[in-house]
């Protein structure tokens, strides 16, 4: 068998002719294997022998060879143990297979989910925003560019991937797969303030009284949906925008009282002794904000509505940006505004043209508006407190709901309590406008009253006053008496500080007595009655009139003391009295 | 609302008469507002157009009122009026081959811009080539916009300052009846106004209406 394996290991070589013509026994290299065989087929021969011999069973026997036996009891446990924790090695090793190729297969499960999710998320977030892929990055916009915005401010935020979260710990509930990366500058929250304050206050704390008064309503403690995350930024980048245009305005126009720019606030004067401040208040989320926050809580004058007007108004410029180019577009037509282009067809006028063109500021509408909520405010404060202060005769105020931006208006009614039927003589329009109001009277007639408080005031005042002469007219007239003579504005007596008295004569039905009453806004009111001469008998007889046809004539003039007639108000008071001097 | 001519006064030259009719309205109290001019090209028809058909060409106007600064005035005489942007005179260029431009006739009528209360009053010379012809007075009463209804107040407030010169009521309104006085009435009355002076050539002292 040696010699075979050497054979084997030898590369084969050929039987040569050569070979064999040379034949010499000594270097012949099959030499070896001959012997070898030799060797085997001599041992074959002896083996084949011994065999044929044990065959017999006459002289040779073979005998198994007793060895030291095994204990018989353990024998068959031991394998049994053995050949178990064998098997059970490899149901275990089958079944850690398996747990692994499961475990395995879920990890690469979630991890797919996370990446769907991301992809849906992204999904959504391309449905509200504008997304563009920048080398490895996705890029978004939240600039209101598109909307036509001519704000600088990039507004690029980063969209990142959120997927490397530790699969172990539990996932937070407001876990998502997406996450965005907005500006530093454009981080926490903002808004515009806009207020009325009566006096100007220090020059020292301008700018960063308002600064952050609004305190941040308490975020969880988690990181916010990317919406609303992307939706305060963008409101952030709103107010920068308007508060920036408002500025560059507040700047350029050149107005009598020049509006101060300072820090964040924008100061300006509508009316003397009046000031309006524009403050952009922005506030991040670290704990110094709050903390000032929390400092300042000032009585909150904020005028939400000029806010809103103001987010409105910023609208509408961007609209009237997008609007000048926006398409389709007549070929052959000037590029411009589409109202520019029809001017030409529709023969606008150099006024019609003009007025096309004129673009009033942003600035300057809020300010016409501040002034107008101003002017509304201090006429419905100045009719309250008249009505409250003055019991006879009632002033109503009935507010319309629905106004204009620079224009309301109220519809003011002076009646008697308990007369509303009857002396309904005073009805005043009061239209209030941006810098002043009119009054539309009744009759048509128009006064026009400046921003003084003082004025209305007045105004209101005397009307007040003569209704009670208007009254007393109406009241005649039910009662039966004649009016002798009536004057609004009487022009004898006592000058009135504020407009004039008013005045009326009334004769009973008989024509026996008259009642006069003065009524100035002032001096109050002033009644006197007259008595026929017959019941007067303190008058001294003349001896001219001793005849009894004398008589006849108009007595004189007694002033009845009115603070103790009976009566819950005026017209009531003149009632009583025009009843008793009525002879049943 | 109405365009008329005034005569040259006699004795006077063309520049005296206006300066005595802008005397009489600055007396009246009229506010000096500016300047103000009407222009009007002729184009006629080519003639490759008007062959076919065997009709003498028309004639359109192109005109242009400082008034209406963005627009542009095409008319036909008796025909219609075309309202366009100011870019109607670079399409008439394009347009060559139809309508072709008689630069000669150019005419046009420049003066001073006046208001009087509600009323508009322009006087005007009118001018052809380097020539004086005459003088145009347009006056508008701005809060009416039916013409019939205010021209009795037109006449007498025309009255006040072109005395026996004022004239009668323009054609225009005859056919407008109760409706809405627009600028393209104007337009075909200085049309007429213009066509009138082109007449008569030679004799600018006669101008009566």
């Amino acid at each position: 068998a040696e010699g075979k394996r050497q054979g084997c290991c030898r590369p084969p070589s050929r039987p040569s002719p050569q070979g064999l013509v040379k034949f010499q026994p000594s270097l012949w290299p099959w030499d070896s294997v001959r012997n070898n065989l030799r060797s085997a087929l001599t041992e074959m021969c002896v083996l084949y022998d011994v065999l044929s011999i044990v065959k017999d069973k006459k002289f040779m026997t073979l005998d198994p060879v007793v060895q030291d036996p095994l204990p018989p009891k353990q024998n068959p446990q031991f394998l049994q143990l053995i050949s178990k924790k064998k098997s059970l090695a490899g149901a275990a090793q089958i079944l850690l297979k398996g747990a692994e190729r499961l475990s395995k297969s879920v990890a690469e499960n979630q991890e797919n989910k996370r990446q769907r999710d991301f992809n849906s998320e992204l999904l959504r977030l391309r449905q509200h925003w504008k997304l563009r892929k920048v080398g490895d990055k996705i890029l978004g916009d939240l600039s209101y560019r598109s909307a036509g915005s001519l704000f600088l401010h990039h507004g690029t935020f980063e969209v990142i991937k959120n997927t490397d979260i530790d699969l172990d710990k539990k996932i937070p509930e407001d876990y998502c797969p997406l996450d965005v990366q907005i500006p530093s500058d454009l981080e926490g929250s903002a808004y515009i303030k806009v207020s009325i304050q009566k006096q100007a206050p220090d020059i020292g704390d301008l700018g960063t009284v308002n600064l952050f008064k609004r305190p941040m309503p308490k975020s969880k403690p988690g990181s916010p949906h990317w919406q609303t995350k992307l939706e305060t930024a963008q409101n952030v980048l709103l107010c920068k925008e308007i508060f920036a245009q408002l500025s560059r305005e507040a700047v350029q126009i050149k107005s009598q009282i020049p509006h101060i720019v300072v820090k964040n606030q924008i100061i300006s004067q509508p009316f003397p002794g009046l000031q309006l401040s524009i403050s952009l208040c922005h506030s991040s989320n670290d704990k110094k904000s709050q903390k000032s926050a929390s400092e300042k809580q000032n009585p909150e004058d904020h005028l939400y509505v000029l806010e809103h007007n103001l987010h409105q108004l910023i609208r509408e410029c961007h609209k009237q940006t997008l609007s000048s180019t926006v398409m389709p577009h007549p070929a052959s037509a000037p590029f411009g505004h589409k109202r520019m282009r029809l001017a030409g067809p529709q023969t606008f006028d150099k006024n019609d043209i003009s007025s096309l063109q004129s673009n009033e500021g942003l600035l300057e509408k809020i300010i016409k508006q501040a002034k107008h909520i101003f002017l509304r405010r201090r006429t419905a404060r100045t009719i309250d407190s008249l009505a409250s202060r003055i019991e006879d005769p009632q002033i109503q105020a009935h507010w319309s709901n629905i106004n204009d931006v620079y224009e309301s208006s109220v519809k003011v009614l002076i009646t008697s309590q308990g007369y509303e039927q009857i002396c309904k003589s005073i009805q005043l329009q009061l239209n209030i406008g941006v810098e002043q109001i009119r009054v539309v009277h009744r009759d048509g007639r128009v006064i026009t009253l400046s921003h003084q408080e003082q004025e209305l005031q007045d105004f209101l005042l005397s009307q007040m006053s003569q209704h009670q002469v208007h009254a007393v007219q109406q009241l005649a007239k039910v009662m039966g008496w004649h009016v002798l003579s009536f004057s609004n504005h009487v022009g004898l007596g006592p000058v009135e500080s504020i407009g004039n008295a008013s005045a009326i004569t009334v004769a009973s039905p008989n024509g026996d007595y008259a009642i006069s009453v003065r009524n100035g806004p002032e001096s109050g009111s002033k009644v006197m009655v007259q008595f026929p001469r017959s019941q007067c008998k303190d008058l001294p007889k003349g001896d001219v009139l001793q005849d009894n046809k004398w008589n006849h004539l108009r007595g004189p003039f007694k002033e009845v003391q009115w603070n103790k007639m009976e009566g819950r108000n005026f017209v009531y008071k003149m009632e009583l009295l025009m009843a008793a001097l009525t002879p049943c | 609302m109405g365009v008329a001519q005034v005569p040259v006064a006699e004795g006077k030259s063309l520049q005296q008469t206006v300066e005595i009719l802008t005397r009489k309205l600055e007396l009246l109290g009229a506010e000096k507002q500016g300047t103000f001019c009407v222009d009007c090209e002729t184009y006629h028809t080519a003639a490759s157009t008007i062959s076919s058909q065997g009709q003498t060409g028309k004639l359109m106007y192109v005109m242009h009122n400082s008034e209406y600064p963005l627009s542009c005035f095409a008319l036909f005489e008796n025909g219609p009026c075309l309202i366009a942007d100011a870019n109607f005179d670079i399409l008439m260029v394009k347009l060559k081959g139809f309508f072709q431009n008689a630069k000669a006739n150019k005419i046009e009528s420049r003066g001073t811009r006046y208001q009087y209360c509600d009323f508009l009053v322009k006087v005007g010379t009118v001018t052809m080539g380097p020539s004086a012809r005459g003088i145009s007075v347009e006056v508008e009463y701005c809060p009416c916009v039916i013409a019939n209804d205010c021209w009795n107040l037109l006449m007498e407030f025309m009255q006040s300052f072109m005395g026996n010169h004022t004239p009668g009521i323009p054609s225009v309104f005859g056919t407008k009846h109760d409706s809405i006085y627009s600028p393209a009435d104007t337009m075909v009355q200085y049309m007429e106004l213009f066509n009138k002076i082109r007449k008569q050539q030679q004799v600018p002292v006669a101008g009566i209406r």
